[in-house]
């Protein structure tokens, strides 16, 4: 747990101290504060809705598939190629609370990135329109996760090569890949199920089971389902941290698994 | 403290180390040598805990077992990788810091540790530098410290002295030999004479397998039956007679006849014993001007390509070629006839093409220098400062005998061409 603790603090000073992660809070603050406002006017001052469209929209989902990819490339691809992948792994912490640490510190930048749209609220709140702050807490709370979940997917990504280039690219495949599967698996299911039934209700039966293979993954529906609209359900909470653990557990595995391969 | 019996590592089909056993004491300061790709890496990260081994009866690194108690052999090993892996991005005493964190250590104990172990490895003055900005060499030193900075029982150094310039190798070199005092050190390198001069006990390493463990000393006179006597000479007889000479010396076993430079011809002596006070005084007796008379250590370098290669070490000391019964018969003939010309060499130069000389040389095929009658002066100051020592000084006009060219040079090239 310390070790976790320890590990989380330089990977977050570590985050700090490069230009890299200020110039990143600069342009995304920058192009968030932009369309923030242009959310505003869009929705003639609807101060939820253009809070809830800046953490839930389009562009919210356009940077989370380049953000995470982007910080955990180099949490460990980064660091094998430098050699203090060494280090770390020779140092007297498990595996574990390496890949946890590095994984809370991504997170936690992101959190931080996100936060700016509590800003936004508390700024609105003092001038005079309050949102609806459940609904914004949520829906913040719920960016954490899927920030998280993300950030697991490429530090998984990122253990599996080398370069972190190579590891930020397969990252963002993966994650447009896990965003897109709702609509991959319906138009494979539209192209598979006939071939595999022969009568209407197995084909109904079996559109219904897939459905909810494919709904267990579906990442877009759990977060509009609960977060944006300000519960927190611990149902969908369940179902962001088993994914998480699931890839933090293979990319410990990976690690692990680096051992052997020298 | 280190303890590897059978241990067998592979990378896929590759054989990196096979069945490695070894000891290492307590206090005592063990080299690892080999080639690049030996196995020594490969041995040290697995006894760091960094790479699992694919087989081993027993690893044991301060009383931890390195398979099942891995955190407690990192707790007490202090291990710097041969890429001296630091964060860049830290400064020196955060990079200190943060390794303290790693070990659970303690907030005040840190903070009297820190600057206590800067100052040991010599970069007090550096706390608040980047680690980035660290040259080569101080770089070295900043991950000395951070190795060594929870006091560990183990310290294991992986090339510490790679990519070093070499005053910066002599600074480490001495760093590691104060470390030494109260630890148990296990260092790689496959520059030899770095291991010779910091480790008393040497295990060198080949394709994965242990091919000597021991002190160099002792490892030189097992594998190379001790040194040998260089000596190079310069005398009226050929090179063939010399060696048949020195070879009759009591207690000589061979006599390699090594180059011709020049007017010099070396010998390389073996045998019991230092024979360089025989050798002298023979010398001395056939009146050959003695330009080295040195005992010759073989060096680990030597035995190292030795066990490598598998080759003799007189085949890597030069051309073995053992002179000594090359030419029986001219020994009879120089021997009485040498001692008479020493007499005039000694009152003023050394004479060297005596009348003798001059009949026996031609038909052993070295006619240059022993018929073109050449004083040659050993004493810098008879002829003047001026006198360039490399070259032989020609008094008397050369014989018509020796095809017209007076040039000294002419000489040299029939004695190359001779030995």
């Amino acid at each position: 747990m310390i070790g976790t603790l320890v590990v989380a603090r330089r990977e977050l000073s570590g985050l700090f101290m490069a230009p890299f992660t200020w110039i990143v809070l600069l342009v995304v603050l920058f192009i968030n504060g932009l369309l923030f406002s242009s959310f505003i006017y869009q929705t003639q001052g609807n101060v939820t809705a253009s809070l809830s469209e800046s953490m839930t929209g389009p562009s919210f989902w356009l940077w989370m598939i380049f953000l995470p990819a982007l910080l955990s490339m180099r949490l460990v691809a980064e660091e094998s190629r430098s050699g203090t992948l060494e280090y770390l792994l020779t140092a007297p912490v498990s595996d574990a609370a390496v890949v946890v640490g590095k994984f809370l510190a991504a997170t936690g930048f992101l959190a931080l990135l996100w936060s700016s749209t509590l800003i936004y609220a508390a700024t609105l709140d003092y001038a005079g329109g309050p949102p609806d702050w459940s609904a914004v807490i949520g829906t913040w709370f719920g960016t954490i996760l899927v920030s998280g979940l993300f950030v697991s997917i490429g530090m998984l990504a990122s253990t599996l090569t080398s370069t972190p280039l190579l590891a930020a690219f397969l990252s963002m495949v993966s994650c447009l890949m896990w965003l897109a599967i709702p609509f991959l698996a319906s138009s494979v299911m539209a192209y598979l199920v006939p071939l595999l039934t022969s009568t209407a209700a197995e084909q109904a039966a079996l559109v219904e089971r897939m459905g909810s293979v494919v709904a267990s993954m579906d990442a877009l529906r759990h977060f509009s389902r609960s977060f944006q609209m300000g519960v927190l359900d611990t149902a969908e909470i369940i179902f962001f941290l088993t994914w998480i653990s699931f890839f933090l557990f293979l990319t410990a595995r990976s690690i692990e698994a680096r051992r052997w391969r020298g | 403290m280190i303890e590897v019996a059978h241990l067998t590592r592979r990378y896929g089909s590759l054989l990196a180390v096979d069945d490695l056993s070894f000891e290492v004491g307590r206090g005592e300061v063990v080299g690892f040598l080999g080639p690049n790709g030996a196995g020594k890496t490969t041995t040290i990260r697995i006894l760091a805990g960094y790479l699992a081994a694919t087989k081993a009866e027993r690893l044991v690194v301060a009383g931890h077992d390195v398979q099942r108690d891995s955190m407690g052999v990192r707790r007490s090993i202090g291990y710097l990788p041969e890429s001296v892996p630091l964060y860049p991005e830290l400064r020196v005493e955060e990079m200190m810091r943060f390794q303290g964190r790693l070990h659970r250590m303690e907030r005040q104990v840190m903070r009297r540790r820190i600057p206590e172990v800067l100052e040991r490895v010599g970069v007090q003055d550096r706390g608040k530098q980047l680690v980035g900005t660290l040259s080569r060499g101080l770089k070295q030193r900043v991950g000395l410290a951070v190795a060594l900075l929870p006091d560990p029982e183990v310290l294991v150094l992986d090339e510490p002295t790679s990519g070093l310039d070499p005053i910066q190798r002599g600074e480490v070199r001495d760093l590691i030999h104060s470390l030494a005092d109260d630890r148990t050190v296990l260092l790689s390198s496959h520059i030899l004479a770095e291991v010779e001069s910091v480790a008393p006990r040497v295990i060198i390493l080949h394709e994965g397998r242990k091919v000597a463990d021991g002190k160099p000393a002792e490892l030189a006179a097992s594998l190379g039956g001790g040194g040998h006597v260089a000596v190079e000479v310069m005398g009226a007889a050929s090179a063939e007679d010399m060696a048949t000479l020195i070879g009759s010396l009591p207690g000589v076993d061979s006599v390699a006849t090594g180059e011709r430079v020049g007017i010099h011809q070396s010998f390389q002596v073996r045998g019991e014993g230092d024979l360089r006070e025989d050798i002298g005084a023979l010398a001395m007796t056939q009146t050959w001007a003695l330009r080295e008379l040195s005992w010759q250590r073989p060096t680990l370098e030597q035995l190292f390509t030795r066990l490598v290669t598998g080759r003799g070490l007189e085949d890597l000391d030069g051309p073995a070629s053992s002179g000594a019964a090359a030419a029986p018969s001219p020994l009879l003939e120089a021997e009485p006839v040498d001692p008479p010309a020493a007499a005039p060499v000694l009152a003023a130069g050394l004479e060297l093409s005596s009348g003798p000389a001059e009949s026996s040389a031609p038909p052993l095929g070295t006619p240059g220098n022993a018929s073109s009658k050449i004083i040659y002066s050993l004493n810098p100051f008879d002829r003047g400062a001026s006198r360039d020592l490399s070259k032989p000084v020609s008094v008397d006009a050369p014989p018509e005998a020796v095809s017209g060219e007076p040039d000294p040079s002419d000489g040299d090239g029939d004695g190359e061409s001779a030995s």
